[in-house]
């Protein structure tokens, strides 16, 4: 039975795209199939996360106005033979694509492939309410501020207007060391606002922006703890029960570790 | 004409109507209807009306408040003790009694008019009704209620809350945890302190001598 998951967030920056590779590329390192499929049309991103930009043949207008067969626009990763992406076209904008067009697709999809992961654009406009439309479950994407909370909050809301009663919350780009020195919202604070089921506490981490430029998601990386923690959610989809990971902080010996380096 | 059929007086609660002596219900009925249409500066939406509880039966002051609810107001019966004139109080005396047994009923289903919302309330979501309003839930920040009546909140209120949002003073705000963006009763309004802190106790605001006040309570 597959299953098709939005990646969403209402505010643009938290890291939606990088989400949606990493568990695309997760999942797929487990052998599932997955496609992912960019709907952020003008704006698209989750081909160069991927390494995949120069592969790109057809887009998903292509595809949705029935210039071609949706296998025809899939780009298959060139690692992992399982992933496959549908990428969205520069060109044109948001209202190329509509939520019947989309979900159309997406039962199509539904028949090859095990996961599809839509990555959604920001903003709660029309681009929003195409890429949930087909969605089983929402992955709302959030950081550990208050725009980024109060945006999330109003997503949910959203989603529940659009009858998505299954939405599970992601916190992104938390800062250990911050949230110890009360700097910075804890998950206590998040979800007393958003009371949401939390599947993913992904910390702030320099190797997310190095592997990007690389076209290579940070979950392939067994020294990254974003990649650690993308893992686990991924474990945590396919349905095991994985406890939160406890972030390293800058305690004594860790401080002390960074000056042997030196 | 020398003397109108209704007359209207405003008070603190509403506009009170008085009826000229000998005036018929039809007469009466026509006179507030004219004054109705017209759109005269006295009937704006959600404004409470009294009728005077000695004037006509009670199946004709249905009538007449059928006809003030279809312009939006909102129509009541007065209670004997705000009749103005002395000489209606004590033609009241006998009746009180019996008028007071079916204004206990009537207040009853008064309260009885509510809203539930059974979730949580987010940002951007609005309830705006004329009642009251229950939610089981939270309301978050960037999220609204305006009500005509009185809100409790079984949870915690981070939201913008108005309560007798169309002049009733009388009403109040419960919650769970009472820490909202702006809380507004009636005509007044408060804003929460720049330093919020996440308080233990439930808590009830309400207008006091003019201002709102905020005051913990037992539940």
């Amino acid at each position: 039975m597959s299953e098709i998951y939005v990646i969403t967030s209402g505010k643009g920056g938290v890291g939606k795209t990088t989400t949606t590779a990493n568990l695309g590329v997760g999942l797929a390192m487990r052998g599932k199939k997955v496609v992912l499929v960019d709907t952020d049309t003008g704006l698209r991103n989750l081909d160069l996360l991927l390494g995949l930009e120069n592969r790109i043949m057809y887009d998903l207008i292509d595809v949705t106005e029935g210039r071609v067969p949706y296998k025809k626009a899939l780009v298959r990763h060139k690692k992992y033979d399982s992933l496959f992406l549908l990428p969205t076209s520069q060109v044109k904008d948001k209202m190329a694509v509509n939520p019947e067009q989309l979900i159309t697709l997406c039962n199509e999809l539904r028949k090859e492939f095990d996961y599809i992961l839509i990555d959604c654009p920001a903003g709660i406009e029309q681009g929003f309410k195409t890429a949930i439309a087909a969605a089983d479950t929402a992955l709302v994407v959030t950081m550990p501020e208050i725009s980024a909370v109060r945006d999330a909050d109003k997503i949910i809301g959203e989603l529940g207007r659009a009858d998505k009663e299954n939405i599970k919350l992601i916190v992104n780009r938390i800062r250990p060391q911050m949230v110890e020195n009360g700097d910075m919202l804890d998950m206590e604070d998040i979800d007393d606002i958003l009371s949401l089921e939390c599947i993913g506490q992904v910390p702030d981490d320099i190797k997310v922006v190095t592997s990007t430029n690389k076209g290579e998601p940070c979950i392939t990386m067994d020294d990254s703890q974003a990649g650690t923690a993308y893992r686990n959610i991924v474990g945590r989809m396919c349905g095991e029960d994985i406890p939160f990971m406890t972030f390293e902080k800058e305690g004594f010996w860790t401080r002390l570790k960074h000056v042997f380096r030196k | 004409m020398s003397e109108e059929i209704v007359k209207i007086k405003g008070s603190k609660s509403g506009l009170q109507l008085s009826f000229a002596d000998g005036a018929t219900f039809d007469d009466v009925r026509q006179d507030i209807e004219d004054k109705l249409v017209s759109g005269t500066g006295f009937f704006l939406r959600g404004t409470l009306v009294l009728l005077p509880s000695d004037a006509f039966t009670e199946e004709e002051r249905g009538k007449l408040q059928k006809l003030f609810h279809e312009h939006g107001l909102i129509c009541r019966t007065m209670k004997p003790a705000e009749q103005q004139t002395p000489s209606e109080k004590v033609r009241e005396e006998s009746k009180q009694h019996q008028e007071a047994v079916k204004k206990a009923k009537a207040e009853k289903d008064k309260v009885q008019e509510m809203v539930v919302v059974n979730r949580t309330l987010r940002g951007g979501q609005e309830i705006r009704t004329e009642s009251s309003v229950m939610v089981c839930g939270n309301v978050n920040p960037g999220a609204q209620i305006i009500a005509g009546g009185s809100i409790d909140i079984r949870g915690t209120c981070r939201g913008m809350v108005h309560a007798g949002a169309f002049g009733d003073s009388t009403a109040f705000i419960i919650a769970d945890h009472l820490m909202p963006t702006q809380i507004r009763i009636s005509n007044l309004i408060a804003r929460s302190p720049d330093e919020m802190e996440k308080t233990e106790r439930a808590e009830r605001a309400s207008i006091k001598e003019g201002r709102i006040v905020i005051e913990p309570i037992e539940r």
